[in-house]
């Protein structure tokens, strides 16, 4: 087997199964062969995140690092930082003076899959990197961020938002909230007509006036948005895009590995690989209990490894398997972990 | 045996450290102790794509309901305008989808909103909540709070309100965040943890779950290098930070999860 280089590596699954950690040694091993890589991760643990130098000053901004002697590009998204970038690129400055969209682009907002999608294809269009590297967000926002692509496509369905276009100027012209039910009286068709007076009963007509601007506004920057359409079929992409689902023994979870892959099947190409983080087979193998406790641990955890390996293996063309490293030090584990990279993809 | 719950117990951390294992567990203890508790998760589907609706099941004699987004937001905004056909000729326009799929917290309001109002329905109902994993959790705890601030008026606002005021109410919510007994995990759910101190003033204990050591103290010597030294990183960290955990939950040597419940039943009294 043979790890092709790809313009893209995404890194999903379940949280907790060691997924940055392994991006951020893969990401090691690429800057080893040379490449210029950029890994942009999504929330790490401190530790990580001090080992990788992403704390404080850095967040949202791509920071050097330095790993076992090798540099490399590293990234931790912030909404915000995003949203200030996109403002700048796409010259609509509007964009990160507007209260709801500043609201949403907090760290916890819950716009970090949309917006990462948008860092990704931004940092790639920059032309400074041969492999950008994503760590995605856990477990079913991975889905999120999967169908992030689709929403952004909804988002800007034409029907809705050339009305909402026009509002906006009418509303951004007079420079103030004029917006009320006489101007949608008359410009609307009555079916959105309708539905604002309703919604308006529910959220107050301080909120559709609001609303409204921020859509306009993030309207005016749909290029950027709609950027992160173009990333969709990159990632579709078998030339451009390699997929790693991964998933851990400590887990056990096969199930939501096969699920986040049916969910994700028109995405996922063939060039996909199981990565099964934390495997102790090596170390069970070896190992001859004579208590009757500990004998009852190893068939557990051996009979559960099994298990799984092979539930794995009839639904993944490929599985990756990564041993569990034992240590309290994080650049322990990208050392071993980028060591076992080096035998995957020599 | 006497103790008054609280009546929403939210059970968050990483994915994979036992979340959904240990809130059936305690809805086990809790329906032992003669409580009426349910466990509750949420389906955060986008709106638009196929959906099931909600589920409200009894599996191996646990209460098991599943909140759908779509049937959830139409539900809420029926009530408000006193109309079925509004609220789901609502939830069905591109505007609506538009701002349901852009703004995930919106969700979590909805789903959140729709849990309050079952513990308003029946005073008895105590809910067990496997809430979305690390920061999906703040998000959702903060998503109250943002919406106050965007909405500033409006019955949306005021629903906000009384729901900020139940889901920070002490006497009513209590979280648990659940980790492995790893210097990482530990690590994330302590700033799990502060995160959402920052957002709210109920209780917010750490429950250590899968411990190795705790299963095999006696013998750790007999286990193989890596194992050993494992069961020993454990150790060390429960040594130094045995006041921060609420609950030390031993490895489980089942093989399948409800097993598993059953095991861990027994332990979970300091949960309440």
């Amino acid at each position: 087997m043979s790890l092709e280089i790809k313009s893209f590596e995404i890194f999903c699954g379940t949280g907790g199964v060691g997924k940055t950690t392994l991006a951020a040694s893969r990401a090691l091993q690429l800057s080893q062969k040379g490449l210029r890589v950029l890994l942009i991760t999504i929330d790490p643990a401190k530790r990580l995140k001090d080992l990788l130098g992403l704390g404080g000053d850095a967040v949202g901004v791509v920071t050097k690092v330095e790993l076992e002697g090798i540099s490399l590009d590293a990234l931790l998204m912030s909404p915000e930082k995003t949203i200030q970038r996109m403002a700048s690129q796409f010259h609509t400055p509007d964009l990160a003076l507007n209260r709801i969209v500043q609201i949403l682009s907090r760290p916890y907002g819950g716009m970090n899959e949309i917006l990462s999608l948008v860092e990704v294809e931004m940092q790639f269009e920059s032309g400074k990197y041969d492999v950008v590297v994503l760590d995605t967000p856990p477990g079913s926002h991975f889905l999120d961020f999967l169908e992030g692509l689709d929403k952004i496509k909804s988002f800007f369905d034409q029907s809705f938002v050339e009305i909402f276009n026009y509002l906006g100027k009418k509303t951004a012209n007079a420079g103030k909230k004029v917006f009320g039910l006489g101007l949608v009286n008359r410009f609307l068709s009555s079916g959105l007509k309708k539905l604002l007076s309703y919604l308006q009963g529910v959220t107050g007509a301080a909120f559709i006036d609001d609303f409204i601007q921020a859509v306009h506004i993030i309207y005016q920057s749909k290029d950027a948005f709609l950027k992160g359409l173009a990333l969709q079929d990159k990632l579709k992409s078998r030339e451009q895009c390699n997929w790693f689902l991964v998933t851990s023994v400590e887990q056990g979870k096969a199930q939501e590995a096969i699920e986040l892959k049916s969910h994700a099947s028109h995405f996922i190409h063939q060039d996909h690989y199981l990565v099964l983080n934390k495997c102790l087979e090596q170390e069970m193998e070896s190992w001859v209990p004579t208590d009757v406790k500990l004998m009852a641990l190893k068939e557990s955890l051996s009979g559960r490894e099994k298990k799984l390996k092979e539930n794995l293996r009839q639904n993944f063309p490929v599985v990756l398997e990564f041993p569990e490293v034992i240590s309290l030090s994080p650049s322990d584990h990208i050392e071993k972990l980028t060591q076992k990279w080096n035998s995957y993809a020599p | 045996m006497n103790f008054t719950p609280r009546r929403l117990y939210i059970f968050t951390g990483k994915g994979g450290v036992g979340k959904t294992t240990l809130s059936k567990a305690f809805v086990r203890y809790l329906t032992e102790h003669d409580h009426e508790a349910v466990y509750l998760t949420f389906r955060n589907q986008a709106i638009g794509h196929s959906h099931k609706g909600n589920e409200d099941l009894l599996k191996n004699g646990i209460r098991e309901i599943t909140l759908d987004l779509e049937e959830s937001a139409k539900g809420y905004i029926e009530k408000k305008l006193n109309s079925k056909i509004i609220g789901s000729w609502i939830v069905k326009t591109p505007f609506f989808k538009a701002l349901i799929n852009m703004v995930p917290g919106f969700s979590y309001l909805i789903f959140l909103g729709k849990v309050l109002e079952m513990g308003k329905e029946n005073p008895r109902l105590i809910v067990v909540l496997d809430a979305p994993a690390s920061g999906h959790a703040l998000t959702m705890v903060e998503s109250t709070s943002n919406f106050q601030s965007i909405f500033e008026s409006g019955t949306v606002f005021e629903d906000t309100g009384k729901m900020l005021a139940r889901l920070n109410d002490p006497e009513y919510t209590k979280i648990h965040v659940v980790s492995l007994p790893s210097m990482m995990s530990w690590q994330e759910a302590i700033e799990l943890k502060s995160g959402l101190k920052e957002r709210t003033p109920v209780e917010v204990d750490i429950t250590v779950n899968n411990c190795l050591y705790s299963l095999v103290q006696d013998n750790v010597n007999a286990l193989p290098t890596g194992l050993r030294d494992k069961a020993l990183n454990e150790k060390q960290l429960i040594d130094s930070h045995q006041n921060e955990m609420r609950c030390i939950l031993p490895h489980s040597l089942a093989n399948n999860p409800l097993d598993m419940e059953m095991d861990l039943v027994g332990s979970l009294s300091k949960l309440i």
